[in-house]
């Protein structure tokens, strides 16, 4: 294995990472807030970042190396970017530090703090901003934006970008990386601007904004989006929709070719899901409203956040009829488009799986029959399908480990299985003990490491970090 | 006229055949030397060996003053270069067969970039000839006319049918909208007049509009109910445009073929269509997937002798509407004995085609030629023409005209509206006219006219 390439990747995204800690830094200056926790943490950030990027290596790297660097890439972020907190003293334990950091850059939105508004501004920002650095993949900005480390960065890029097919938009892996950037920075601008015009303060926009554009589901509020106008909620669904889309969606949009666009498969299955658990929410829980509409907002909104995979909330539906929480509980597993921000099996995933399921039911009445299971109308060839089928039972085999983990903390059994659901599916926050208005602060530290892991493995796409697991991995290298 | 045809497969050799025959001279470039020695031995034709698309090749057979190029190689690539080329030294006219799939959705602004007269593709022609077929299931064989608003269908007549042993004048009446045009005894194909009359075993030719011929049809007791359910063995791209057809008309397609690898392509292709893999003469396989259920059965496997004895199979077995393609002439007659009446031959279809476009493309007085049919595979034939100004006799009732014995008029399109002819009927410019033929290869539509 190419190790010093690794190493010299791992220096550039250190490199990055201190990039993104000036931004905190000015924050902290602007409101006359302590700056040392970030001037702390940029020096050894800086510095590592320097000293690895100098190591002079060989460019060639393979399939593996690819998902090994950036399984490791992101833990080593993670640590790094846990500093701050650590720092700050607002946290408990460097554990909490870690699982609050890991679920910002997974933009899961799980939190450990109970009390959220009497942080500092800074480190609420750095909490924020890095959902937004985590939401397009920090190694894609690397290659957006840097200067060219290796070749084949497209192996870097598949393990990255979620989603069963890796698209290109253009044949460059470096301009498809930018474009998708771009995409994000247009996205991240027109969301500020909308709450800014809604009425919400310039801070908490620029830092909502960063929490929910990546389908994040970090809130700046103790109530989270409920202490916001309707305006805002309506806002803040429209971009958790959008980032919930296949970015590639919009660049063929922008680029003339919306009806191209409009006719993946997955996004009509999105858009139905979204319409047909919004609905079925809405008619569940109106006998708990006096308003019509403000059942339905609720509804859509809360519909919204959980399948973009957020963890946004408007109201307590840990209250609701437990037909509308065990929808909201599918909907974890669902998660978005590929190439999107939002986490989860994903609906690309999910149409796969359906169909290639039809098919076997369709085999045992004329067993000679073949039939390709296409998505947007392409065959999807039996080795991406076999993929696809691992992903699914690795996720639920995960699932029900994370459970077990978490059930040892002694708590109920809705909230071991969504706090672990919440974690892997990259959602954030679950049911009852873990429930939007709750945090995961009283479950044990082995529990908050499992699930910070967790929430890596969910990020990636379970087979970067599982990789490094596999003893394959590290023979011959 | 001076015609080259490079590629001495199947059709090329036999348009070859019946090009010369018709007094054409005919040049025949190929690249395999069995297929030049074949072709020099038996017609009359010149002969070149080389690449056909090469511009020398070209120059050699004459293609700066040729009026008339068809290229008919197995690869469409070949052919499009080929029609191109040709056409830059200075052919004609050039006709370019192009079958592939991946072409089929850009046809036209491929013949339009590489400046090819006529694109033919068998395959498709022959799919459209099938889905013909199964609309009209109680015929034998089904051709159209005026864009498809009239249609010639063949049925064979049966010992019970209440039309044996009367004079067709006897039905006057009975029989509106439609017209006896053909019928087919013992191989020879007699012209009707008022005396004929039909016997068991015939097969009349019945032309009309599609929905005076279905009430006919249930007149006689044939109206067999839609094909609803289609089985195809043989994944060939008949059966890709085929299906495909089929499935635009609601109907259901279960198709078999033996390579898996081409099983997937069809899958891909062909969303609606259940594929199978297996071996279509497999009875255990038919059997199986209930083959019998199905309202029409369609042998369309590279073989011809598999495809004449599996249909032979669903015949025995029940199926109600059974169409085999082959292309071997001699079969044929054995088969229809043997009580198979639909068999599909794309090579003769092919040819037909190229036929009516030569034949239109030399007709001095104007009148164009726009379908050409041959009647069971006889010297009968069914042919289409548009009338101009410049066609004599117009204006004149038809049972004043000087037609010709074994002609006939067997309907014309008079500003839009289908007319079955009686004798006062009069042509005038613009109209559409069916003229059925016998053994006199009609070249022209003043050929129906006695001359002076």
């Amino acid at each position: 294995m190419n190790y010093k390439l690794m190493l010299r990747m791992m220096g550039r995204t250190l490199q990055v990472e201190a990039l993104c800690l000036l931004l905190p830094l000015v924050v902290c200056l602007l409101y006359h807030e302590d700056p040392r926790p970030f001037v702390f943490t940029l020096l050894p950030v800086a510095l590592t970042g320097f000293l690895l990027s100098r190591i002079r290596s060989q460019s060639t790297f393979f399939s593996r190396e690819g998902f090994v660097i950036v399984g490791l890439i992101w833990m080593v972020l993670s640590l790094f970017g846990a500093l701050p907190f650590w720092f700050s003293s607002c946290f408990g334990s460097f554990t909490d530090c870690l699982f609050e950091i890991v679920s910002g850059f997974t933009t899961s939105g799980a939190t450990i703090l109970s009390e959220i508004e009497s942080l500092p501004r800074g480190i609420l920002f750095w909490r924020s901003f890095s959902s937004w650095i985590g939401g397009m993949g920090v190694l894609l900005f690397t290659l957006a934006f840097l200067p060219k480390v290796g070749a084949r960065n497209h192996i870097l890029v598949q393990a990255e970008v979620p989603g069963p097919i890796a698209t290109k938009l253009v044949p460059k892996t470096v301009q498809s990386s930018q474009i998708l950037y771009l995409i994000y920075f247009a996205l991240t601008f027109v969301e500020i601007a909308a709450f800014l015009l809604a009425g919400m303060p310039l801070y908490d926009a620029v830092v909502t904004t960063f929490a929910s554009v990546c389908t994040g589901g970090f809130a700046v509020m103790n109530s989270s989006f409920a202490a916001y106008n309707t305006a805002c909620q309506i806002i803040a669904i429209v971009f958790m929709i959008l980032g919930s889309l296949n970015f590639a969606l919009f660049f063929l949009a922008v680029t003339g070719r919306a009806r191209q666009a409009l006719h993946s498969d997955e996004l009509k299955f999105f858009l139905m899901a979204v319409a047909a658990a919004s609905l079925l929410v809405f008619l569940n829980i109106l006998p708990l409203y006096d308003s019509f509409g403000r059942a339905l907002l609720d509804a859509v909104f809360q519909v919204a956040s959980i399948i973009s995979t957020s963890g946004f909330c408007t109201t307590d539906y840990n209250l609701w009829p437990p037909f509308a929480q065990t929808i909201l509980v599918l909907l974890m597993f669902v998660g978005g488009c590929s190439g999107s921000t939002a986490g989860s099996i994903k609906c690309g995933r999910i149409l796969l799986l359906l169909r290639c399921s039809l098919r076997s039911l369709l085999r045992l009445s004329h067993p000679r029959a073949v039939k390709v299971v296409k998505l947007d109308g392409k065959a999807v060839d039996e080795k991406t399908l076999n993929t696809v089928f691992s992903f699914a039972i690795l996720f639920f085999l995960l699932l029900g480990v994370g459970c077990l983990v978490v059930s040892l903390d002694g708590v109920s059994l809705t909230t071991a299985f969504t706090a672990s659901l919440g974690c892997l599916s990259n959602v954030g926050p679950g049911l009852d003990a873990v429930g939007p208005v709750s945090s995961f602060g009283r479950l044990s530290c082995l529990s908050k490491l499992v699930l910070s892991l967790y929430m890596l493995i969910g990020r990636l796409e379970l087979f970067p970090i599982l990789l490094l697991f596999h003893p394959a991995t590290w023979e011959h290298s | 006229m001076k015609i080259l045809i490079v590629g001495a497969g199947k059709v090329g050799s036999t348009l070859a055949t019946y090009l010369s025959q018709e007094d054409h001279d005919v040049t025949i470039i190929d690249n395999n030397d069995a297929a030049i020695h074949r072709a020099s031995e038996t017609l009359d034709v010149m002969c070149i060996k080389g690449p056909g698309a090469a511009p020398s090749v070209l120059r050699e057979a004459g293609a700066e003053d040729a009026d008339l190029l068809l290229a008919t190689t197995n690869m469409d690539e070949v052919n499009m270069l080929c029609a191109l080329t040709a056409k830059r030294l200075g052919t004609k006219y050039t006709i370019a067969r192009i079958r592939d799939v991946a072409y089929t959705d850009d046809l036209s602004s491929l013949r339009k970039d590489l400046n090819i007269d006529t694109v033919i593709n068998p395959e498709y022609s022959t799919a459209s000839e099938i889905s013909r077929l199964l609309r009209f299931p109680a015929a034998a064989n089904v051709d159209t006319f005026f864009r498809g608003k009239v249609e010639m269908i063949g049925v064979a007549v049966r010992e019970d049918d209440h039309i044996v042993g009367h004079p067709l004048s006897d039905l006057f009446g009975k029989t509106r909208g439609i017209l006896f045009s053909a019928a087919e005894r013992k191989k020879e194909v007699i012209i009707p007049n008022g005396s004929f009359v039909p016997q068991a075993g015939d097969t009349l030719y019945i032309t009309g509009t599609p929905k005076d011929l279905s009430a006919y049809l249930r007149t006689l007791g044939r109206d067999l109910p839609k094909i609803h359910s289609v089985f195809i063995i043989g994944g060939s791209r008949i059966a890709h445009y085929l299906s495909k057809l089929l499935l635009s008309m609601g109907v259901r397609v279960t198709l078999v073929e033996s390579s898996e690898a081409h099983c997937r392509r069809l899958s891909e292709l062909l969303p609606g269509a259940l594929i199978l893999h297996g071996d279509g003469t497999d009875q255990e396989l038919l059997a199986s997937e209930h083959f019998t259920n199905n309202d029409a059965f369609i042998a369309l496997t590279g073989r011809d002798e598999d495809n004449l004895i599996s249909s032979l199979y669903a015949r025995q077995q029940g199926i109600r509407k059974v169409i085999a393609k082959s292309n071997r002439e001699n079969y044929t007659s054995v088969v229809r004995d043997a009580g198979l009446d639909s068999v599909v031959a794309p090579k003769l279809l092919t040819v037909e085609r190229i036929l009516r476009l030569v034949r239109g493309l030399q007709d001095k007085s104007g009148n164009v030629m726009t379908a050409l049919y041959r009647i069971a595979d006889t010297d009968a034939e069914a042919a289409e023409f548009i009338l101009r100004d410049t066609t004599p006799h117009l204006g004149t009732p038809l049972m004043d005209l000087p037609i010709r014995k074994g002609f006939l008029i067997a309907a014309l399109l008079h500003e839009e509206k289908v007319i079955i002819p009686s004798g006062s009927t009069v042509l005038s410019s613009g109209d559409r006219v069916i003229v059925i033929s016998h053994g006199k290869g009609i070249q022209a539509f003043t050929d129906i006219f006695q001359k002076d």
